[in-house]
């Protein structure tokens, strides 16, 4: 399986830190999306109780999760539907490979569904002998590209024109123009094609309503509609914990997903479908499977951590992080990034593993302020670094350096001696250990005086 | 503002174009009728039940009728009016097809319709 995270997230955020082209591109649409979500976000005079009101439907669902589950998975199945409740991310990729080499599928389109990148599932279902075409255009270029999604929202913001238009063209056999008209047209005459042809639909999922066995998706392409009404057969693979009571519920939900996400009141499209094709149905998937993916999740209900569960995934932490906004997603792993990244890596594959992220934060609170389900991200952020410490993840260099400080420091003499000696070294400072990262990319502040000694 | 004149706006600047009373006649274009439409948004609701999902996906060029009465303030409504009984597939549409995808500028057309119309109808006068 492919790692979640990153191992070298300092290695990747300067590689992306020093491509002057990467940072204007990161700048322009992490700024694009976050004002437009602060406009939405001001018009929106209920937008307060809103969020509290997301927040409490949410850790509903999370603090009876197997009840939501099983509940939701009876009124999938009550329509016609089927399900799926798969524990890792191989149980997951195999149903749906399966599946399709029972259908004897030979092409699936795919629109955006970041758990299907968390899976995998383009490299078992490729394996297993059915071609996959990305369906959003983002992903689609990325697909063709040979790369992984950058941004939960906008996974591609890092491709100029002329890349894209190069890549288009690979696939017609002949030049397409690098406009945005001409590209627009090229894409949609590619993926039409795709569309009518693929034997398998597979889709993400926004919120699952329990209530009604309904799968909510939200699409600004329209792609999310096409794979569930071209393709004989839908799947829709979702996380486990991406429930709502009611449709009632969704409402609130929606209203805040647009609105967080792009700055939209709603998506272009907004789909609820309830089971697979009815009789005097004229057209739409004759089965529907959905799939529930735990992969670690069931892991975060007990403890503090739980919160995490209720993320909807709509990006607006991203936007608003000033270390996601200078290193970008590739950072952090091929899949989640930013400051939900940086909660849910750690959580999902181990501390050990996802060791850099709880330190992929100023600890400012700008994504607390901007998570729309009241998720208080930093926090977590800052209990998962205690974590790294009490479980002995952290190096024993900077445990020790800790223990040292804060021995120092309780006395008024420690206090004293350390202070001076720091600014009689402080010159030496750049040249090794934390001082010399800092220094590598900014300059070191110097050390005045004590403001005690200065009065005399 | 009443309902009517709030979902005018909202769906103009989501991307409609709105008329009143007739429709537009456009060549290729598809048409559809409106389960309802919601005036916090301006999107117009459409259901499996009543005609096929394609039709309001796969032209280039969509139209969509609107009752005036069929107007509710927003979502919460609309569940509410719905009840649990959904049709297998229910599609809240609010503007035309859009990505922006390429450079953060907005394209319309992707995969769904490019231009999208709806006709506001006002409800039949009575004797």
């Amino acid at each position: 399986m492919r790692e979640l995270t990153s191992p070298r997230f300092r290695e990747i955020a300067r590689v992306k830190l020093a491509d002057a082209r990467v940072q204007r591109a990161l700048d322009e649409s992490v700024t694009r999306l976050r004002d437009h979500r602060l406009a939405a976000w001001s018009a929106e005079p209920e937008l307060e109780e809103l969020r509290r009101r997301g927040h409490e439907i949410r850790m509903r669902v999370v603090d009876d999760l197997d009840g939501h589950v099983a509940r939701f998975r009876e009124a999938v199945e009550a329509r016609g539907g089927t399900t799926f409740l798969a524990r890792s991310a191989e149980e997951a990729t195999g149903y749906v490979a399966d599946l399709c080499r029972r259908r004897g599928a030979r092409l699936l389109a795919k629109s955006k569904s970041m758990v299907s990148e968390e899976i995998e599932l383009n490299e078992a279902v490729e394996a297993a002998g059915t071609r996959v075409v990305e369906t959003d255009l983002g992903e689609y270029i990325l697909q063709l590209a040979g790369e992984h999604p950058v941004h939960i929202v906008a996974p591609a913001i890092e491709k100029t024109r002329e890349q894209i238009a190069e890549l288009f063209s690979r696939v017609e056999g002949r030049r397409v123009g690098d406009s945005l008209e001409e590209l627009t047209a090229a894409a949609r005459r590619q993926l039409r094609e795709t569309f009518l042809a693929a034997d398998v639909g597979v889709s993400g999922v926004n919120f699952g309503v329990v209530d009604t066995g309904s799968i909510c998706i939200c699409t600004n392409e329209g792609n999310g509609r096409m794979v569930s009404t071209l393709p004989k057969v839908h799947v829709a693979v979702m996380g486990l914990e991406r429930l709502v009571p009611s449709t009632a519920d969704l409402a609130v939900l929606l209203r805040l997903l647009g609105r967080s996400g792009t700055g939209q009141k709603l998506t272009v499209y907004t789909s609820l479908i309830t089971g697979p094709r009815r009789p005097g149905d004229e057209d739409g998937p004759e089965e529907l499977h959905v799939v529930l993916l735990d992969n670690g999740r069931t892991n975060l209900l007990r403890g503090r951590y739980r919160e995490m569960l209720a993320c909807i995934r709509c990006g607006a932490c991203l936007n608003v992080c000033p270390v996601y906004r200078k290193t970008g997603g590739a950072a952090y792993g091929p899949v989640y990034s930013g400051p939900m990244g940086a909660v849910l890596l750690p959580l999902l594959v181990g501390l050990e593993q996802g060791r850099d992220l709880p330190h992929a934060s100023s600890l400012c609170g700008a994504c607390t302020e901007a998570c729309p389900v009241q998720i208080p991200l930093h926090e977590l952020l800052l209990d998962l670094r205690r974590d790294l410490v009490e479980q002995g993840v952290a190096s024993r260099l900077e445990r020790l350096s800790f223990q040292l400080w804060s021995l120092a420091w309780s006395t008024p003499l420690g206090y004293r001696l350390s202070t001076g000696l720091a600014r009689r070294l402080q010159a030496l400072a750049p040249l090794a250990g934390p001082g010399r990262a800092w220094a590598s990319g900014r300059t070191l502040p110097r050390l005045g005086r004590r403001y005690r000694d200065r009065r005399r | 503002m009443s309902l009517v004149e709030e979902f005018a706006a909202n769906a103009a600047a989501a991307g409609f174009t709105v008329h009143r009373g007739e429709p537009p006649r456009i060549e290729g274009a598809e048409t559809s009728t409106a389960l309802y439409g919601l005036a916090e948004s301006g999107s117009v609701v459409l259901s499996s039940s009543q005609e096929p999902r394609g039709r309001s996906l796969l032209p280039d060029v969509h139209v969509t009728l609107l009752d005036e009465e069929r107007i509710l303030p927003g979502l919460a409504e609309l569940f509410e009016a719905l009840g649990d009984d959904l049709p297998t597939a229910l599609s809240i549409v609010t503007g035309p097809s859009k990505s922006a995808d390429i450079e953060q500028k907005l394209a319309v057309g992707v995969h769904g319709p490019r231009e999208v119309h709806v006709v506001l109808r006002p409800p039949a006068r009575s004797g």
